[in-house]
Formats: C-alpha cells, structure tokens, sequence
C-alpha cells in the first residue's frame, strides 16, 4: 500500500513525501490546499526532496499547488525534484514550468 | 513464488484452445522489464490473443501468466481489476469513445478508476495529450481526427493511469510513413522515459525491427524463435528467415492446404 504526506517543514516550506500516486493523490490535495491557504509567507517552497515515486498525480499535485499559491500572491518554488520525477516531466512537456521555480 | 524481477511478464508452459485447435500449446515467453518487445509472427498466429492472456482477458487452458509478481489466472475477480490498472492497451482499431471528445476520452479512465478532483484530471488529460502532441485538439470529437491522430489519441488514453506495461495491438496498421514514425518515436520515448515495460504486436516487421529491444516470432501455436532484431536476421531457422525476409513461399507455404487443383476444375477422372 503506497503512503505519503504533506507537511510544512522550515517556514514557507512545504515538504511532499512517499509515493505520489492515485492512491494517495486526492488526500494530499486536499491537505496541501488547506495548508497553503493558511501560511502567511510570501513565499511557497515545494520541496520533492523526500518523494520515493512519484507519477503524473505528482506532477499534478505541483501544479495545483502552485495555482493556490498564485491565487493568493504567493510567489513558488519547486525543490529538489528527484532524477526520475524531472525525467516525467521532461515527457510531458513541464520541465521548463516546474524547474528553476 | 514470483516471476524473476528482471521480466514483468512471463508466461510458462502456456495452452490456450479454441474448441479443438490448439491457439498455444505449451508456450513459454518472457518479457523484460523496462524494454520493448515485438512479438511476430503471419496474421491469425494468435499475436491478439496472447496481449489478452497478459491482460487476462482470456485464461489458459493450463499453465501460468505471471504479470508483477502475481499468477493472473489465480487471481479473484477484484485482484485482478486492480492488477488490470498497471496495464495499459492500445488497441488495433484505437478503440475511442465516438461520442466522447478527445478530452473526455483520456479522461474515461481516470473518472472510472480514480477519486481524484477534476481539476487533477484536466492536468493529467493536458498532459497526456502534451505528450503525443495534441493538446490543441482536446475539444474535437473522433471523426474529426485523422487515423494518425486517433491512435495518437488513443494513446494518450493508454498511458492515462500511468502503466507499468503497455501493449499495442498492431499499432502500425494503416498509418501513413509520418504518422508511422511518429508513432515509433512515441513508443520509444515512452518506454525510455516513463520506464514502461512495452510489448509491440505486430506483423509490420520493419517497423516492430526497428524499435524492439528483444523479439519472439510466434507460429504453429509455438515460438519459433527469439532474439535481438539483428539475431533473427540471422537466424539459420528456414521459417524464421523466411518471415524475417517476407518470402511468399517456404516453410510456411504460400497455398492453404487444398485438393488437387487439375482435380478441383475437371473434376475427377
């Protein structure tokens, strides 16, 4: 059974771990939106630097997370995206959109 | 027991019958992980019917189909659902939803299978379609496409649960040269990228050449031969060659099995 979580780590920091799947996808959305709606920094880290694998969900998953963070003057980051996480997104076109944020 | 972790799929000592006639009669093929695998062999060998033992569409008469570590034809009903969902299928025909736009299409599987949110599946249908260069067509409906681009699209609706293995039934059938191209290159990055096991049935040996890892010549109910592309060139076995080459007649002779013809037009004296 595939596990995962979001969670704030050092301030503006939000930590995704495990497996990003459709498993754990919907849970971590919902999360996630709660989280973010509540921080108040400016800034918004997606850190990927704990994620063991992750499928088209987590690719998902950052993009949702950066549209919450846009709808309330957040400026993001993406994090540490393991090798094979930047490899999927190469495929489908979002290397460019979630590297270097 | 489990398979060796190297194939991810294996088939062992596989018999499958229609009626009497033996489709496989004691097969064994295994499919390595991570590669792409052409299976060969002349039309009507059983080629359709081999991608639905692996998919479990169909059950042997005996042996075992191994698929990631489980026996499918052991599994219950609900196991095999959930088995079901790492495997994707391009179907020979495309197989698209004539009533469904091209977004709804990709988004079939992920509204059936899935509890994600809508705006989840719309990012996971943008990409899909991203992916094999459709994105701008999500709004058309399937007669408005091109057989290229339905199979293109059909595609994108294959990989939508991001599969471990993925299998085209006769993917290069009535494409044009682009479309045809397009479609190996398509077949290749996925498999590299996304680290998809692929399993290519086709008849179409320059193509299925070209892009395979590894491949099986099935016929006769049996495989005939097995090897890299170049070592079937090569293949010293006259029925190998002869489909390696597409010679009209050897082994596998040009005419079905019939009476004498002076017989059959004179009638018999």
């Amino acid at each position: 059974m595939s596990s995962a979580s979001v969670k704030w780590g050092e301030a503006g920091v939000l930590s995704l771990s495990g497996v990003l799947d459709y498993r754990t996808g919907p849970t971590l959305r919902k999360e996630g939106k709660t989280l973010i709606a509540a921080e108040k920094a400016p800034t918004l880290v997606l850190d990927c630097s704990a994620v063991e694998k992750s499928s088209s969900v987590g690719l998902s998953l950052l993009l949702a997370f950066m549209r919450d963070a846009s709808a309330t003057g957040k400026t993001v980051e993406v994090r540490a995206m393991p090798q094979d996480m930047r490899e999927i997104a190469e495929v489908y076109g979002l290397g460019e959109l979630l590297a270097g944020r | 027991m489990s398979v060796d972790n190297a194939y991810a799929v294996e088939l062992k000592g596989v018999t499958f019958k229609r009626g009497s006639r033996s489709i496989f009669n004691n097969v064994d093929i295994r499919i390595p992980r991570g590669k792409v695998t052409g299976i060969m062999g002349p039309s009507g060998c059983g080629k359709t019917t081999l991608l639905r033992l692996i998919g479990a569409q169909l059950r042997p008469a005996s042996g075992e189909v191994w698929v990631a570590g489980q026996n499918l034809p052991t599994l219950s009903r609900s196991d095999l659902f959930d088995a079901r969902k790492q495997m994707g299928v391009l179907f020979q025909s495309g197989a698209l939803f004539t009533d469904l736009d091209v977004f709804e299409n990709v988004a079939f599987p992920l509204r059936v299978h899935t509890q994600l949110s809508d705006e989840m599946i719309r990012d996971i249908v943008l990409m899909k379609l991203q992916a094999v260069g459709l994105r701008g067509a999500f709004e058309l409906m399937p007669d408005e496409l091109s057989g290229g681009m339905k199979r293109r699209v059909a595609l994108a609706r294959a990989i939508a649960l991001d599969p471990q293995i993925l299998m085209y039934d006769e993917p290069f059938v009535g494409q044009d040269p682009i479309a045809m191209g397009v479609l190996v290159r398509l077949i290749r990055l996925l498999n590299d990228a996304l680290g998809i096991t692929s399993i290519v049935v086709s008849h179409d040996l320059a193509e299925t050449a070209s892009i395979a890892d590894y491949l099986y010549v099935v016929g006769d109910g049996q495989v005939l031969g097995q090897g890299t592309p170049q070592e079937l060139m090569n293949s010293d076995n006259p029925r190998i060659r002869q489909f390696m080459k597409g010679d009209p007649d050897g082994p596998v002779p040009f005419h079905f099995p019939a009476p004498d013809y002076r017989a059959d037009l004179l009638g018999k004296r």
